[in-house]
Parts: structure tokens; sequence; C-alpha cells
């Protein structure tokens, strides 16, 4: 009998087995794990979308789990990305220490995670959510280094701020209902004052907006997504910042589309998104190292799925769900290449890599396909999100949202463009002559993720059928679909395997006639051709522009940038601790102080009993 | 044989008279002695603990009956604050076993044990005055303990704790005196009887000598100067004790005498005030020390703040909660106590940074202060989680959002300093080789502490099942009364 519980207890022993087993058996620790999450994963994909209930009472808390269509739609994705995640992470972690500790996080926050989405009580949300942010901030301080630990203390902090907005709304919610169950207090909710359902739904957004990234609150990320180990990072960006989707659509669709404010939380997030989108985007074309880079983006995406979330209407939602799938898929590719990348050059900086493509050219493969996808363009899973989340946002009138997602869309091919071509394309140096192709267990999650990507491209029904059941949870919402074609809004049908096929023959086409055209090794070039200025290059002289990419974009847009939010919150931070320190020293280590402290209060107690306890002396 | 609330003070007190003399004859028998009367005293309050919490068991010493003799009292909450002091009391032992070698054990263990006599006979006593004598106990113990490394250091952390102390003891037995000299008894019951009795005035004044004087001991601020040097010069056990025994029976003296007495919403007020400031700036002070056992301090002050605000919203939710919280602060804060201890043996240094890299070095010793660091911040799966939730719970169905802020404002700084320290152990770094171990009863003391916080983190209903009648019994005044006199 399947039910959650089995689920649950799988992942969390399972971690404890692969910790044991790393003390006894050599690589046991990664074999465990992958096998235990082989098994959840089947367990997941075998639970009923509707079932798996399971009550129980944890003191006098009532907990009750069960899988309900918008859960099991992320719970495979978590499972995928996962198994995926724990696979690369075979060949990638080996050698290294303490792999115990990793294998046993890992699955302890995959284990939360599920917890998370097959919750269906407020507090066992909170108790997964909490587990979810110790075992992944053990994952980025994995390396030991000061600067992972940095990154992990900035994680844990915004988290925890995250959690307890997070936590204040549960118990304020609590308070109210007298109940933490979610189907009561979504039932309750409508009857309590306006005030207290602005204030319990922007307390939700923003411990569901930490985690999702959703700018202002996204600084921790970048560093958090940079020094993990890169098997990680696919699940933590591919899947992990999705449970702040998960959790901003039940606070839209579940506590606030029963309000009067709905309209504002929509816009409002529809706007914050959009503006995650854009300037993500613009960040991610400074950054110089490749992981950066792409956490940069994966910001930006999310902010896709926030506007679509946000809009509220069936088709943003089917674009956000679907963008939810595809940006765990093409994110994961691209942090297991950029990981690969490192394994066998040990830099995650694009400016000292380049022309690795004949030298590792399945990673490439996975790149080029992750970035296709990124951008939008057609006939991979990327474009299908893309043109349903345009269509959303042209027919519920957002034609100011529309210019941001499209400055973003566009902007976003520089920062892809010099990702694949900084550490792929461009002039091979000597240094990366012996680089082998990335370790098979490397590779075979990342091709699966790129046939994924093109299956989902061509045959986007398989996809959004699960999704058109997660939106019927959400509210009435139906996604129409049908296995290979995608509607537009206005009734019109566009067949994906035709646009396939035809791009298919283009590029085999092309790729022929490039063939013929360069079948002869040496090519000549005209007198014209001066860019060296007549000489000759010698070979160390370095001809690609890695350096200094997007040179005039960065000049156009840097004084802007420069105003970060990351600068003022640790502004902050650095002046609250400085104050901290002036107030430390309340505490002299003066015993004839501490003695006139004792004595200043007494004297004030006895002068002011009458004000403080109504009693007068 | 039916095991009797006396015997909470009488044996302690025994052995800890007894320890000298045995002293002369082995020196085995010193270190087994109290671990063997703390084992039968939690056994005995284990045994106990379903029958206080059906009906208080009173028990009239010396054969006159209260109002005029001196009574014990063992309700629920005595019963669950002295299950709780009995077993982490055999602990702390255990941990001291192998800790305690540089001085003559006997003064140690003869200390302790009078600390426990202390500490029980505060929560136990249906007597002001006996009350007052048991605080002296536990205080006398408790500075010599602070002193007991003999250094300089640990001798002006006791002075300053004595000066302190001295205004403690000094206030109660003022109070004491007053309430006598209006009532013309010393009984708690009896005085709850008669509180009418007393004029405004003088009532105004034993309120401000109990709170200035109990707050003392129960570290509000700012009366908590004494903390920080006393935890942190002590020996890292002694830290345990005044952790996890010396300021739960201070807090529980203070709270008692507020309940029976004074419960005003203004003193109530007053009480949650003094919390939220004694949490804030405990929490703002602990994260910029740097050494760990004085970290470990200032969060103890912010625990304690928050036991407080949760005190004095005087609900039974929240006094159960608060009951919760004294219980996980006392097992967590030892384990954290215990497991500073040695890394401070382990660096030669009372300093966090030098205790980079040591995370690998001591692997299980780490683990154990990273685990109760995770605790004490209120991460689940531990016990410190159920806890927090259920003092937020309170807090928000008192309808007071701000105090919910105010808390969770403190957690977030409290997460950020524990884990800067818990990430400083981790840091990769070359450690010089170090062949000194942590001893086997360490390990297991420290190792019982975290079964138990991971347990009740997974089962918190073992705990939770018994808060409500021990919450109903401290908020009840005439319930106590009802008992206290027959």
């Amino acid at each position: 009998m399947i039910s959650v519980p089995v689920i649950l207890s799988v992942m969390f022993l399972g971690g404890l087995l692969a910790w044991l087993a790393n003390r006894f058996v050599p690589k046991g620790a990664s074999w465990t794990a992958v096998l235990v999450m082989a098994f959840a994963g089947y367990l997941v994909f075998a639970l009923p979308s509707c079932g798996g209930a399971f009550n129980f009472q944890v003191g006098t808390m009532d907990i009750m789990w069960k899988s309900t269509t918008y859960s099991s739609l992320f719970a495979m994705l978590i499972a995928v990305l996962g198994f995926l995640g724990l696979l690369y992470s075979m060949d990638f972690m080996a050698g290294k220490q303490n792999l115990g500790y990793y294998y046993m996080n890992f699955l302890f926050t995959l284990g939360a995670m599920l917890g998370i989405v097959y919750s269906q009580d407020l507090v066992s949300l909170f108790f997964f959510w909490e587990i979810m942010t110790w075992s992944s901030f053990m994952l980025v301080i994995y390396s030991g280094k000061k600067e992972a630990h940095k990154a992990g203390i900035k994680y844990f902090a915004y988290s925890a701020i995250g959690a307890y907005f997070l936590l204040s709304a549960i118990v304020i919610l609590y308070a109210k209902s007298g109940s933490f169950a979610l189907s009561e207090n979504i039932a309750v909710f409508p009857q309590m004052g306006v005030w207290m359902q602005v204030m319990v739904i922007t307390f939700l957004a923003l411990g569901f907006g930490v985690k999702s990234a959703m700018m202002p609150l996204h600084v921790w990320a970048p560093e958090a997504y940079g020094e993990s180990p890169s098997g990680f990072t696919a699940v933590f960006s591919g899947a992990l910042s999705k449970m702040g989707i998960f959790g901003l659509g039940l606070v839209l669709f579940k506590f606030a589309a029963n309000t009067e404010v709905f309209v504002w939380v929509k816009e409002t997030l529809a706007w914050l998104g959009g503006l995650t989108a854009m300037l993500a985007t613009f960040y991610a074309v400074f950054q110089k190292d490749s992981k950066k880079l792409l956490a940069y983006s994966s910001i930006g995406q999310l902010g896709y799925i926030i506007v679509g979330l946000a809009l509220g209407t069936p088709l943003g939602i089917m674009a956000a769900l679907f963008l939810t799938i595809m940006h765990g898929a093409f994110k994961a590719m691209l942090f297991m290449s950029a990981g690969a990348v490192y394994m066998r050059t040990g830099t995650t900086d694009m400016t000292e890599v380049n022309g690795l493509i004949t030298k590792m050219p399945l990673t490439f493969l996975t790149a080029l396909f992750g970035i296709i996808s990124v951008a939008g363009i057609p006939p991979l899973g990327g474009f299908i999100s893309k043109w349903m989340l345009y269509q959303a946002l042209l027919e519920s009138n957002h034609y100011f949202l529309i210019i941001v997602i499209f400055i973003a869309s566009t902007t976003a091919f520089l920062y892809l463009y010099r990702f694949i071509f900084s550490l792929f394309l461009g002039q091979r140096e000597k240094e990366v002559e012996n680089i082998k192709e990335a370790p098979l267990s490397m590779l075979i999650p990342m091709l699966f993720l790129v046939v994924f990507v093109l299956v989902a491209g061509v045959v986007p029904g398989t996809i959004i059928a699960p999704i058109g059941k997660a939106m019927g949870y959400l509210g009435n919402f139906k996604a129409s679909w049908e296995p290979a074609v995608v509607f537009s809004a206005w009734g019109e049908k566009i067949d994906m395997q035709v646009i396939a096929t035809t791009i298919g023959v283009i590029f085999v086409l092309g790729a022929i006639f490039i063939g013929l055209k360069d079948r002869k090794s040496t090519r000549l070039v005209s007198t014209k051709d001066i860019h060296t200025a007549g000489e000759v290059p010698t070979e160390n002289e370095n001809l690609t522009y890695a350096v200094n990419f997007n040179q005039p974009f960065e000049r156009a847009l840097g004084p802007l940038l420069k105003l970060s939010v990351d600068k003022l919150f640790n502004l902050i931070g650095i002046n609250l601790e400085g104050t901290f320190e002036y107030l430390r020293y309340v505490y002299t280590g003066n015993g004839q102080t501490y003695a006139m402290y004792v004595i200043l209060m007494v004297v004030i107690l006895i002068l002011f009993s009458g004000s403080i306890f109504g009693i007068h002396l | 044989m039916e095991f009797s609330p006396v015997l909470y003070i009488a044996i302690p007190l025994f052995a800890a008279f007894l320890i000298p003399l045995l002293g002369k004859v082995s020196k085995t028998l010193v270190k087994f002695t109290p671990g063997i009367v703390l084992l039968f005293l939690s056994y005995g309050s284990v045994l106990l603990f379903p029958k206080a919490m059906e009906k208080p068991i009173v028990q009239i010493v010396a054969g006159f009956k209260p109002p005029f003799g001196i009574s014990l009292y063992y309700g629920p909450t005595a019963a669950f604050l002295i299950t709780m002091v009995t077993i982490v009391g055999f602990v702390i032992w255990l941990y001291s076993y192998k800790f305690i070698i540089r001085e003559p054990e006997e003064k140690y263990y003869m200390l302790f044990m009078m600390l426990i006599t202390g500490s029980t006979g505060i929560l136990l006593t249906g007597d002001m005055f006996n009350m007052f004598v048991f605080l002296e106990i536990t205080s006398i113990a408790a500075y010599s303990l602070t002193a007991f490394l003999r250094d300089k250091d640990g001798a002006e952390a006791a002075f300053k704790y004595l000066l302190i102390g001295a205004f403690s003891s000094t206030f109660f037995l003022l109070s004491v005196m007053i309430i006598y000299s209006y009532t013309g008894t010393l009984n708690f019951a009896d005085i709850a009887r008669h509180i009418d009795l007393i004029p405004p005035m003088a009532k105004g004044f034993v309120l401000v000598l109990v709170l200035v004087g109990m707050g003392i001991e129960a570290e509000m601020f700012p009366l908590n100067g004494w903390a920080p040097d006393a935890y942190s010069q002590a020996p890292s056990p002694v830290g345990a004790v005044f952790g996890g025994i010396v300021v739960k029976a201070g807090l529980y003296a203070m709270i008692r005498i507020v309940f029976l007495f004074f419960n005003t919403p203004e003193v109530l007020q007053f009480l949650v005030f003094m919390g939220i400031l004694t949490l804030l700036i405990a929490e703002m002070a602990a994260m910029r020390q740097s050494q760990i056992k004085r970290m470990l301090a200032f969060s103890s002050i912010g625990q304690m703040g928050l036991v407080i605000i949760a005190l004095g919203l005087g609900t039974t939710d929240s006094t159960g909660a608060a009951l919760f919280q004294m219980f996980n602060h006392a097992i967590i804060k030892s384990l954290l106590f215990f497991a500073a201890g040695y890394l401070v043996f382990h660096s030669g240094s009372k300093k966090l940074e030098d205790m980079e890299g040591l995370g690998y070095d001591k692997p299980i010793t780490s683990f154990f202060f990273a685990l109760g660091a995770l605790a004490i911040i209120g991460l689940p799966p531990f016990s410190g989680f159920w806890s927090k939730l259920l003092i937020l719970m309170s807090v928000a169905k008192a309808g007071e959002i701000w105090i919910l802020v105010l808390i969770l404002a403190g957690s977030v700084i409290e997460a950020i300093y524990y884990l800067r320290a818990v990430v400083k152990l981790y840091t990769r770094k070359e450690v010089p080789d170090n062949v000194r171990r942590t001893p086997i009863s360490g390990l297991i003391a420290m190792g019982i502490l975290a079964a138990v916080i991971i347990y009740v983190g997974l089962y918190p209903g073992v705990i939770e099942k018994w808060l409500t009648p021990a919450a109903n019994n401290l908020l009840n005044a005439a319930d106590y009364i009802k008992a206290g006199l027959f």
C-alpha cells in the first residue's frame, strides 16, 4: 500500500542509511542514495494523484498528509530532478570527503520537499519547510571554504526571515480558525477582516517569496547557488526554489482568490515578478562566473513563473506551471554542464576557459539545448511556456508588463550566448588540451534532459496533461490541450510537430550545406581579412573576447545596477551589528555597575509602581 | 516502598554530608555517590509523576499541620520541573565524571549535591521562609562552584555573582518579613488566602522586592549582569547546572509568587515587557561575543526572556508552552555547554575563532554542538521547534502580533550567531595533531541529551500531554490554596 508516510520514511531513513553506508562501504553512500531515490521516485509516480491520505496526531496537533493533483505535479518534478541530481553526483563527487554527510543532507532536502508538497496542514508544511532549509544550508556550506560559509549564513539568514514570516502567518491563521488544517483555514479565511487578510497574504507571500528568490528578496541566491556543489545546484535551482512557487500558488488561488483584495495581490505580484525577470537578467549579463550567471538567470526565470501565476488566468497559470517544469529541466542541464566544465577544468570563471566544444561535445550539446530552451526558441520546451506567457499577458491586457518581459527575454540572449561562447566556443587554449568528456554518470542525466526538453517541445501535451489536473486543484481552471498542439488564446492551433519537423529539416539541410562548403581543411582568406592587422598571431595571444564580453551593454547599464538591494541589505546588517556592539556594553563586566542596575531597577519600580502595577506606594 | 517527596530534599542533603566522609575511604565512591543518588531520584520522580499529575501530593514535615508547620507541595508543576531537574542533574553528573579531575572532587560533588538539594527544595516547598533557606543553599553552592577552578577570572565572576546574589536574597528575605508581619503566616496557601490583609502599599513593596529579587535569579534584564561571567568562567558542567537547574528554580519561585499573590493584568504585562527586553538585548549582545561560553550565556538569558514572555501572557496555553520551553532549554543548553566544554578543552582557548577546523578533528563533539545549535534555534525535527511553536501559537491567540514579531526578530538573530559558530567549527583548516580525546562518559552524557532532543522532537506528545495540568496548577491559585491547607 503506497501512501505518503511510506515515501517520506523511505527518504529520511534512506538518508540515514546513506550516511551509514559511507562508513562501511566505499562508494556506498552514492549508490544507496541513488537507489533510495529511484525507489522513492517510483513510489511518487505510483501514488495516485488524489490519495495516499494519512492523518495522525503529534502532541495536540492534527497532521494531515495527502497527495493532490497539484502536489503530485511538484512531487514528480522533485523526484525526477532529485534522482538525476544524485546520479550526476556519483561521478561529480567521487573521491571527495564527507560523502555520507553530502548524500544524507541531499536526501533529507528532497524528502523535506516531498513532505512540503504532500502536507495538508500548516504545521507539517512548516516542519518540512525548516528541515528543507537547514539540510540545504548544510549542502551550501559543504565545501568548508570561507566563501561557502558566508553564502550559507546569508542563505540561512534570509530563509529564516522568510520562514518566520511564514510562521507568523501560520500562527495568526491558527489563532483565527483554531485549526492548522489547510482546508479549514481556506474556508475561514474569507470571513476575516480585510487588514488581517492583507497581513496574512503579505506574510505568506514574503515567506514563499524568499525561497523563490523574488526580488528584492533574492540576494541570497547567487552566492548560495554559486557555492553549492553542482549536483545539488541543479536541484536547488530546479526544484527547491519551486517550493516558493508551490506556496505562492496556494496563497494566490486558495487564500487571496476569495477576498476583495485579489486584484491588488495579483497586480503587485505580477509586477514584482516582471521586475525580477528584467533586473535579474541585467545582472546575469554582468557575471563572469558561470554558476553565478546561471543563478541570476534562474532568478529571472522564476520571475516569469511568478508573472504567469499572478496573472491568474488559466493560460497564465498553465504557462507558469509549464515553465516550472521546463525551468527545472533546462536549468538543471545548464548547471550540470557548468559543473562538468568545473570538474574538468577546476574553474567556473568564464574568462579562463575557452573552446571546449571538441573536448566535451556532449556537454556542449546539453548546454546548447539548455540555452535554446531558456531563450524560448522552438522547437524546445521553453518556447511553449514563453508562447503561453505572452498570450496570457496579451489576453489580460498587461501591455506594459509585456514590454518588461520582452526586454528581459531579449536581453537573456546576451548572457546565454556568453555562457556557451565563453566556455565552449572560441579559440582553444593550451591548458585545456588534455580535457576529457564528463564521466558517464554525469552524461546520463544531462542527455536525458536534452531528450526531455525536445519531447516537451514537440509533444507538449504529455506535460500539459498533469498540469491541467493540477490547475483543477487550484481553482476552476481548465487547460485546453492536445498531445502535439498548443492553442492560442483565440482558438488557433499551433501544431508543434510541423514546426519541429520544419526546423529539423532546415537544421539538417544547413548542416549538410556547411559540411559541403567546409569540407576542405584549409580555408582561403581574402586579403581584406585584417582582424589581426596582417600579423600572424602567436599561440599564446588571446583572440577570444570572453573578457569584457558585453562591454557596451555593461557601460550603458552599469551605473544603474550599482544601486543594488544586496548592498543596501548588507549595509543595514552591518549597521545593526554595529548597534548591537554598542548595546553589548550594557554588560560592562563591572560588578558595581551591575549592582547599580539592580538598585536603579528597584527605585524605578517603586517610583512608578502606580503606573506600572496600578499600586500606589 | 512508597516514594515520598521529602526524599528529594533529604537524600541529596544526606549525600552532600556523606561525600567528604566517603572521600576518606575511596575516591571512586565519591564519584559514584551523586550518580546513584540522582539516578534514584529520577527513578522516583518518574514513578511519582503520574500520581502528582492527578492530584497534588502535600506532605507535612515534622508533624505540624499547615499553616503552622512546613509542608511540601508536590503538584503537577513541581513534578514536571523536578523530574527535569533530577534527570538533567544525572546527565550533568555523568558528564562531570571525567571532566572534573583537577580539583578535590569531594568538594565539587558535595557542592553539586547541595545545589540539587536547594533547587528541588525551592520547587517543592510550600513555605515562603523555607524557600528562602533553599534559595540561600542553592546560591551559596552556586557561588562556590563558579570559583571552583580557583583562577582569577573564576574568582572575579563568583564575586560579582555573590554581590548581585546578596541583593537577591536580601530582597527576598525582606519581602518574607513584610508578608509575615501582616499576615502572620509563612505558608504559601495561607498567605494567598489572607493576601488582602496586607495594605496596598506594603503589597506593592513586596511585589517590587520579589520581582527584583527573583528577577536576579531568573536572569531578567537588567538584573542579569552576573550571568555572562558566571556561566563562562565556571567549569562547563556548572554552566549547564546554572542554565538547566538554578535559573529554572529561581524563575519558578518568582512565577509561583506572582501567580499566587499578584495575579493582576498589570503585573503580567510588566513581565511580558521585561521578557521582551531580556530576549532582545541578550540576543543582540550574544551576536557580538567572541567567546563560545559567553555566547551561550547570553543565549541562555535570551531563552529565559522568551519563557518570561510566555509566562507573562498568563493563559494556560502560554504557561504550558513556557514550561515546555524551560524543559527544552534545560536539555539543549546543557548539551551545548557540554560540547562547548570539550571544544574549549581541545582547542585550548575560549575563543570561537581558535576553534576553526575542530569540526573535522573532533567530529562527534562538534556534531553534538551543531545539533544543539539547530535545536535551540527551534528547527525541526528537534524538540526546540515544538516549544517555540507553542509559544508563538499562544502569543497569536492572545492577539499580540507585535510580540510575535519581536520574538521572531530575536530568533533570527539567534539563528545567525549560532550558525556562525557552527560554521566556524567546520572551516577547513589544518589543525595540529591533537591526541586529547573526549572521554566516553562525556560522549554518553551528550548522546543521552541528543537522543532526548530528537525523541521529543519527533514525539512531542510525551511532554505536551503534561503541560496543561502543570500550567493549570501554576495558574490556579484557588486550587493551590485548597490543596495546600487540606
